[in-house]
């Protein structure tokens, strides 16, 4: 859809699309064993090569500078094949995008610029919640050299075991809200846990970690963290809701290519009108999906009133259809739907997990009626 | 008030009464005893959950990625020690005799922790149901005589059953759609018996049972017509077992590939084959087959309804707990309207979803193959005289050519086409609306529980892996609603016709 309308995003759909047909299609069961089998090391490196791990940076940072609608677009294709990299991708830039609304410059500089491999250029950060709701944070305290020391659990710290740095949300003592630090993942003071077996996204792998005064920087201001947050994650929220279109498809185009080569009661199992049901509401909402993904981006490209609340609305009614459809798309294929040797019970673990994304959906729910009715925001009033 | 004659007639009109409340109807003849039996039962299941369902199911769930031939014998060992897999199995046949309906009670319990070790424990009795469906009462006492005695001889005995094939799983389960799928599962007719060739899929438990409940059609271009149904024993010539498939959820549960090559399968352990269906009964062939399966199916069905609301439970107390221990937003999450409201919305799918198979169970109670043994005097006949009285006086007579003809006689001749048709509708509509409320449970706890949801060391990401099978499973729900239609709806509509859209 985005593509239909701007030409120049062309060039990264058939990218991402070859990419998706080349690295990640044929083995997507493979992928998908981690962390019981080996991580897909030398697809996350390709990734990086043709640079899908820095599509929002600029250019002198060692990005592509492609903007929102590329990255969407990217997240797409990939998502239809295999979403634990786009968790990669998405997890990747939402920590890039903190940095860069608060002008981390310096550390942006250090890091991207100068990476020589995927594990460099990866900033892991805790990307399936939203920090001010419900996650125990760490807390930093200034050490004696101008900088912080962290101390603390964090849960769920997504690529915390693959990237070299990390950027942490915690609480200042003393001070109200939160803020976000950058830190050395490597140093012996951050105690990381086995990679944690999750629902879904299994090749997007998380840890929870443990902070023992280790060494960090501040990124933007003492107790900005929310609001930073809130800036990018109105951006990124389409970038999720792209990763669930791309789900979705994926399910559909599997689902109608099985109904085609299936036979019941003699005859292709597409012919049953309630197949056809299941199929024709799967195309109805990967539709309306790529329209509200367009739309939004739109809305963010063009600098729209609101346009943070129509990614979330997106977002959250996107989420929504992938999950109903997934369901669907396994139903179709019946019992071998929910064989790993066939890729619909797969999207159908995706889909819920990346619906988690930034944070709980009622509550995303609740903030968008928060600002149509211009009430106060009940995150940044809990602190 | 109206006359009788009046009251019937308005009664008798769509939806009939007596097809519909059907606890209004059948509560007053249930046998009081089956109450204390059923409390019995849930303690039992429950304890087994804290002992070792809740112990267990995390682990072994993990231990089947890390190693995806395990099979789950300890658990396996475990039930046969606690008598599970001969605790419904009728007296008359050596088992234990508790109430069928109460089943699904231990289903819904056992599942709100684990489908997969609840599978463990019950797919044994889809093929006791199609086992003891058939009415072969020599086969059927010599086959569960040994899950009997594997109880007592600490070696299980389970039996499995193998309906599916590759390219045939929704039309093996109706007989208005067999003839027009790619059987490929072939009983040849032989001195002395049938030798079968082909490969079943999806048997659950089939590389840990003894026994399977096998299918095969001596036609293959006449499915419906020439079905033989078979007991095959691990070991027997020609039976082997396949690969074991790496599923999404219920890992602990074993589904196989069963395969048959030049398998001959003695006369003596024929369940049913064409000839003998038409020796009690001048019905068509069709007709007996749709009636065999429709008994195994209606008994099966409010099984998985019950595994159904087990998981939408198991989510909704995965959800409770975690509202009531989290915070968000500066207060207690519990304290939230909007999850107080979802909460209420998922505990009140549970109770429809239980209502839903507590209904299916008065259909096979009253209207289907339960009715003999729910009658009050038999029901007490069974739970008071002692197993010897019937190891000593019944278990000689299940022998004879007299109880075998007798019992098909019952149910396959005798039985009401629209006592059928009550049963095996319910237990569809039971089916459909307890999995689709499992399903539905466990992404409201996701959506509520948001990352906590996802790892799966809190357990209810594996509810939701778990929970996608009972939709697919006994019929998927898109037949089974079908099948409600044609039981329930269609009878009322005479030009409706199912099965025949092309």
């Amino acid at each position: 859809m985005l593509t239909a309308t701007h030409t120049d995003l062309k060039p990264f759909e058939d990218l991402a699309a070859s990419f998706a047909a080349k690295e990640l299609a044929k083995k997507t069961e493979e992928h998908d064993t981690y962390p019981f089998g080996p991580f897909f090391t030398k697809v996350l490196d390709k990734a990086y090569e043709v640079g899908f791990l820095g599509v929002l940076l600029p250019e002198d940072l060692g990005g592509i500078n492609g903007g929102i609608s590329a990255l969407c677009v990217i997240l797409d294709n990939i998502c239809r094949a295999d979403s634990s990299l786009g968790g990669i991708i998405f997890t990747n830039a939402l920590a890039q995008q903190i940095m860069t609304e608060a002008k981390a410059d310096t550390a942006l500089k250090k890091i991207f610029p100068k990476a020589s491999n995927a594990r460099e250029f990866l900033v892991a950060c805790p990307s399936f919640c939203n920090p001010a709701q419900m996650v125990k944070l760490p807390t930093a305290e200034r050490s004696g050299k101008g900088g912080y020391v962290l101390k603390g659990n964090l849960e769920y710290l997504v690529l915390g075991n693959i990237a070299a740095n990390a950027l942490i949300p915690a609480r200042v003592e003393g001070k109200p809200g939160l803020s976000f630090f950058l830190m050395d993942l490597g140093g012996k003071s951050v105690k990381k846990g086995e990679p944690i077996f999750s629902l879904g996204l299994h090749a997007c792998p998380a840890v929870d970690v443990t902070f023992e005064d280790a060494g960090a920087r501040l990124v933007g201001e003492e107790g900005s963290g929310y609001a930073l947050f809130q800036e990018v994650s109105g951006k990124l929220h389409v970038a999720a809701a792209a990763m669930s279109a791309g789900i979705l498809k994926g399910s559909f185009s599997a689902a109608l290519a099985y109904s085609r080569e299936r036979f019941q009661g003699g005859c292709q199992i597409i012919n049953w009108s309630e197949v056809s049901m299941l199929l024709a509401n799967m195309a109805v909402k990967a539709d309306v999906a790529d329209l509200c993904v367009a739309q939004a981006c739109q809305a963010l490209e063009s600098g729209a009133r609101d346009r943070g609340r129509l990614a979330v609305s997106a977002a959250v009614h996107v989420h929504e259809l992938c999950c109903e459809a997934v369901n669907d798309g396994v139903q179709v294929l019946g019992g071998n739907g929910y064989m790993k040797d066939y890729g619909q019970e797969k999207r159908y673990r995706d889909a819920r997990q990346v619906q988690a994304l930034l944070g709980i959906s009622p509550m995303k729910k609740i903030s968008i009626i928060r600002q149509i009715a211009g009430l106060e925001d009940i995150c940044a009033a809990a602190f | 008030m109206l006359s009788s004659p009046e009251v019937a007639s308005f009664l008798a009109r769509f939806p009939r009464f007596e097809d519909t409340l059907l606890s209004l109807q059948y509560a007053p003849r249930l046998p009081r005893g089956m109450v204390e039996e059923t409390r019995q039962v849930i303690a039992m299941a429950r304890k087994f959950n804290d002992e070792v369902t809740r112990p267990q199911a995390l682990k072994l769930d993990r231990k089947t990625h890390e190693d995806p031939d395990y099979l789950p014998h300890e658990i396996v060992e475990e039930a046969n020690r606690r008598g599970f897999y001969s605790m419904w199995v009728p007296k008359l046949f050596g088992g234990k005799g508790v109430n069928m309906p109460s089943m699904s009670y231990f289903v819904e319990e056992v599942g709100s922790v684990c489908l997969g070790i609840m599978n463990v424990l019950g797919v044994h009795y889809l093929g006791v149901a199609g086992l003891m469906s058939s009415q072969n009462t020599p086969l059927i006492k010599r086959v569960l005589r040994e899950v009997v005695d594997g109880e007592k001889t600490g070696k299980p005995c389970l039996i499995a059953l193998a309906i599916t094939e590759p390219g045939a799983g929704t039309d093996v389960e109706e007989v208005d759609l067999v003839d027009k799928g790619k059987v490929t599962c072939h009983a040849k007719r032989v001195k002395g018996g049938y030798i079968f060739n082909g490969n079943k899929i999806f048997i659950s438990m089939g590389h840990v049972s003894d026994w399977t409940v096998l299918y095969g059609v001596t036609d293959l271009k006449r499915p419906s017509q020439t079905n033989v149904g078979v007991m095959v024993k691990q070991g027997m010539k020609g039976f082997s077992l396949g690969k074991h498939e790496n599923k999404m959820g219920q890992r602990v549960c074993p589904a196989s590939e069963l395969i048959f090559e030049d398998c001959f399968v003695p006369d003596e352990l024929v369940l049913y084959d064409p000839e003998s269906m038409q020796k009690y009964s001048n019905k068509p062939v069709r007709v007996l087959l749709q009636r065999y399966i429709d008994y195994i199916v209606s008994v099966t069905r409010p099984g998985v309804c019950a595994m159904g609301v087990g998981a939408a439970r198991g989510a909704f107390e995965h959800a409770l707990k975690f509202a009531a221990e989290t915070e968000l937003n500066g207060k207690p999450m519990i304290n939230h309207e909007w999850v107080q409201c979802w909460l209420a919305e998922m505990y009140k799918n549970v109770c429809l979803g239980r209502l839903a198979y507590i209904e299916a169970n008065y259909a096979n109670s009253h209207r289907g193959i339960y009715n003999l043994l729910q009658v009050k005097p038999l029901y007490y006949y069974q739970k008071y005289l002692p197993g010897a009285y019937f190891d000593k006086v019944v278990a000689p007579m299940l022998d004879k050519e007299s109880s075998k003809a007798l019992m098909n006689r019952v149910y396959f001749d005798w039985h009401g086409l629209d006592d059928d048709r009550c049963a095996s509708g319910w237990a569809s509509l039971a089916k459909f609306s307890g999995t689709d409320i499992g399903v539905k449970n466990c992404q409201m706890a996701l959506e509520l529980m948001g990352q906590a949801g996802l790892r799966q060391d809190r357990g209810v990401e594996k509810i939701l892996r778990d929970a996608k099978l009972v939709q697919i499973y006994e019929g998927t729900n898109q037949l089974n609603r079908l099948n409600l239609f044609k039981c329930l709806i269609a009878p009322s509509i005479p030009n409706a016709r199912v099965f025949e859209e092309e």
